[in-house]
C-alpha cells in the first residue's frame, strides 16, 4: 500500500496521578488527577478520556472540570461495575492510565454571545459541569445563563456545594427538581421537563445544551421545541460505551457516525432522523 | 506493467518473493477447506474454493496485543517487525476487503497496530481460471501489488505497485490485446449478484424495508456471531486485560454486533437492545452507513457470511429476500 505513515501509537497510555478523591454521594466519587510535570490535559468541555486500570480494564469517562483549570483535571465516576468499583478503591497517590482527550465536546463558539440553557439530568451534570465552569470563568462572553438540573432524589444530587454557589450567583439562573422528594427537601419535585416551561427566554438567541440519561432526551427536546428554540440550537451529549476512542472498535457507532469521534456532543438537527441515536 | 509467465517463471517469481517475504500460498487442505500456508518451495494449489479464513485476519487477527504494562510500571507498545508477509491467492473480493480495512484503519487517528503488520506486506491476487474446477474468477485490476491471472498453461501478471513491478521486471512482456480479452471475459460474470446488492442497498437507503421483515430475519438468528467473524470488512473489537508473570497485557479481540452485550452501557442503556435492531444494523451498516461514511458498501460479496451462517441469513441471502419482498417499491 502506498501511504501508511505511522503516527504516534493510538493505544499508548499516559500515566496520571490521583491527587484527591472526594465522595460526592454513596455512588459517585470525584477524582482530581494530575499528569506528569503538571502538564495540562488540553481538553474541550464535554470531551472524554479513556481511563486505564491495568489488569482490570479501560473505560471512557467524561472530564468534568473546565479546561480553564490547567494544573489538573477531574473525573466524576459512578460505581456501576467491576471497573468503576476498582477505581473507587483508589486512594490519593495512586497511578492510573489515561488516553485522550477524545471526541467533539460542547460547542463553545456557537454559545458565545448567546443566551445559554444548560440542562443536566443525573450523572449528566458531570460532563456539563466542565462547560458550566468554563462559562463561569469566561462569563462576559455569554448572555443569560440558565442551568436546569434534575435528579432522582436529593441524596443523589452531585456537587451540592457548587450548586449552592450557582444558586446564589446573580448572573446565573439555577433551578433543580427531584423525581422523588425527601422530608427535608424544600425544592421542586417532578421531572426536569416541568422546569422548562417556566424559563423566560428569547428563542432566537438561546442555545440549549442537554446532557443526561437517554430516556430524558426525547421529552426535554419536545419542551425546548415548544419554547421555540430551533433544532439547530439544541446540542446533546450522547452516552455510548467507547472501547477505543479512535473510531475503530465499532461499539459507539450510530449508523454512519462514531460517537467517540463525531460526538459525544451532537447537534440535534444532525441526528434527529438517525434511528437509535436518541 | 504487463508480463506473461510460464509455470517455470512462476516458481522463479515465488522463490524470489520468498527471499524477502514470509510467503503464504493457497493450498486445498485435507479438511476440504482452502487456506494460505507457508510456501515450501514446491506445493501450492492454484485452483480451489474461496479461502475459508478472511484475508484481513493476517493484519487484524482475532486477538492482538495493544499494549503491555511491565511490573516496573512502564507501558510499552508491541513493535514487532517480523519478516513482511506476502499473501498469494487472494481473489478480487478478498483484495477489496483488505483495501477496505486499509482505508478504515489508516484514517486518522491511524491504527498503528494494524498498520505495523500491513505496511510492507505484499499482496498477490489470483484471478482468471483459478476457481474450484478452473472456472474463471473476475479480475481485480487494483488493490494488490501483483495480479496473477491464470490462463492455463500460462499466467498474465500485472504489477500495480513499485515492489510488484520490481519483482516482475525480469519476465517477458504480455500481449495487451490478450489482456483486454481477459477483461471482457471478466466483465461478463458476477453482475447479477452485484445488482441484487445495489437494489437492496437502494431499498434500505430509501427506508422501504419494514420492521416486520427484520423481525423475521432476527427470529432466525442464533447469535453465533459467525457472520461477523468471517467478514473481511468487519473490524469491531473488544478490549481485554490479562495478567501474566511479567505484567499486564492489553489485547483486542474480535467482537460481534450481533451479540446482545455489544453496545450495552454501564448504566443499563443498550442502543442495540433487541434482536431486530442488531439484525437490521448488520445489513444496514454495510449497505447504507458504510457508503455514507466511506463512499462504498462494506460488503464485497465474498460470500463468507452466506457460507458460515447456519440459518441462511448471510448478507446475500438477506439482500435476495429484501429485493424479492420489497423490490417492486423501487
Amino acid at each position: 500500500m502506498k501511504t501508511m505513515a505511522l503516527h504516534h501509537c493510538s493505544y499508548q497510555v499516559a500515566r496520571a496521578k490521583v491527587e484527591t478523591v472526594r465522595a460526592l454521594t454513596d455512588l459517585e466519587k470525584l477524582f482530581r488527577l494530575v499528569l506528569p510535570d503538571g502538564e495540562a490535559l488540553n481538553h474541550d468541555p464535554g470531551q472524554f478520556v479513556q481511563v486505564s486500570l491495568f489488569g482490570v480494564g479501560e473505560a471512557p469517562i467524561s472530564i468534568c472540570s473546565s479546561p480553564t483549570q490547567l494544573d489538573s483535571f477531574e473525573l466524576c465516576v459512578r460505581r456501576a461495575g467491576r471497573f468503576t468499583t476498582a477505581l473507587h478503591q483508589l486512594n490519593p497517590g495512586a497511578e492510573i492510565g489515561i488516553r485522550g482527550p477524545f471526541g467533539v465536546g460542547f460547542p463553545v463558539i456557537p454559545l458565545e454571545g448567546n443566551d445559554v440553557m444548560l440542562i443536566a439530568g443525573g450523572l449528566g451534570l458531570a460532563p456539563l459541569r466542565s462547560l458550566i465552569h468554563y462559562i463561569i470563568d469566561n462569563r462576559r462572553d455569554f448572555g443569560k445563563v440558565d442551568i436546569l438540573l434534575g435528579c432522582r432524589d436529593p441524596q443523589s444530587m452531585l456537587f451540592c456545594d457548587e450548586l449552592e454557589v450557582w444558586r446564589k450567583r446573580l448572573d446565573i439562573n439555577f433551578s433543580c427538581s427531584v423525581d422523588r422528594g425527601a422530608p427535608d427537601w424544600e425544592g421542586n419535585v417532578g421531572l426536569i421537563t416541568a422546569l422548562i416551561p417556566g424559563v423566560h427566554l428569547e428563542p432566537l438567541k438561546t442555545v440549549a445544551v442537554v446532557c443526561g440519561p437517554p430516556v430524558m432526551y426525547r421529552f426535554v427536546i419536545q419542551e425546548l421545541l415548544k419554547k421555540g428554540i430551533a433544532e439547530r440550537h439544541i446540542y446533546l451529549s450522547l452516552e455510548r460505551h467507547m472501547k477505543c476512542g479512535l473510531g475503530k472498535c465499532g461499539h459507539c457507532q450510530i449508523e454512519n457516525l462514531y460517537c467517540c469521534r463525531d460526538g459525544p456532543v451532537f447537534n440535534y438537527a444532525d441526528i434527529k432522523n438517525i434511528k437509535g441515536a436518541i | 506493467m504487463l508480463k506473461t509467465l510460464t509455470a517455470q517463471d512462476l516458481f522463479r517469481l515465488l522463490d524470489r518473493v520468498s527471499r524477502d517475504y514470509n510467503l503464504l500460498v493457497p493450498r486445498n487442505l485435507d479438511d476440504g477447506t482452502r487456506g494460505l500456508v507457508k510456501w515450501d518451495g514446491q506445493q501450492l494449489d492454484f485452483c480451489g474454493d474461496p479461502l475459508q479464513r478472511k484475508p484481513t485476519s493476517h493484519f487484524f487477527p482475532q486477538t492482538d496485543l495493544l499494549v503491555q504494562l511491565l511490573k516496573d510500571g512502564t507501558a510499552s507498545v508491541p513493535r514487532k517487525t517480523p519478516e513482511p508477509l506476502a499473501l498469494l491467492g487472494l481473489c478480487r473480493e478478498d483484495l477489496q476487503g483488505i483495501a477496505f480495512c486499509d482505508r478504515f484503519f489508516s484514517v486518522p487517528p491511524a491504527d498503528d497496530i494494524y498498520l505495523d503488520k500491513r505496511r510492507g506486506a505484499l499482496l498477490i491476487g489470483l484471478t482468471g481460471q483459478a476457481g474450484p474446477e478452473g472456472e474463471f474468477l473476475p479480475l481485480a485490476g487494483q488493490d494488490c501489488d501483483i495480479e496473477l491471472i491464470a490462463e492455463k498453461p500460462t499466467w498474465t501478471a500485472v504489477a500495480y505497485s513499485e515492489p510488484g513491478a520490481h519483482l516482475l521486471e525480469e519476465f517477458p512482456d504480455a500481449d495487451p490485446q490478450g489482456f483486454e480479452r481477459l477483461w471482457e471475459r471478466s466483465a461478463e460474470i458476477t453482475v447479477a449478484r452485484q445488482e441484487k446488492l445495489a437494489q437492496a442497498a437502494q431499498l434500505l437507503q430509501r427506508e422501504l424495508v419494514t420492521d416486520d421483515f427484520w423481525e423475521e430475519i432476527a427470529a432466525r438468528c442464533i447469535r453465533c456471531g459467525g457472520c461477523n467473524f468471517v467478514c473481511p470488512t468487519c473490524t469491531c473489537f473488544c478490549v481485554q486485560d490479562r495478567q501474566g508473570s511479567h505484567g499486564t497485557e492489553r489485547s483486542r479481540i474480535w467482537d460481534s454486533c450481533q451479540l446482545d452485550a455489544f453496545m450495552r452501557e454501564a448504566g443499563g442503556h443498550n442502543p442495540l437492545g433487541t434482536a431486530l435492531l442488531r439484525t437490521r444494523r448488520r445489513i444496514h451498516h454495510k449497505l447504507v452507513d458504510d457508503p455514507q461514511r466511506w463512499g462504498e458498501p462494506g460488503c464485497v460479496l465474498c460470500g463468507r457470511c452466506d457460507r458460515a451462517c447456519p440459518t441462511g441469513i448471510g448478507m446475500y441471502s438477506v439482500c435476495d429476500a429484501i429485493v424479492s419482498r420489497f423490490g417492486e417499491r423501487l
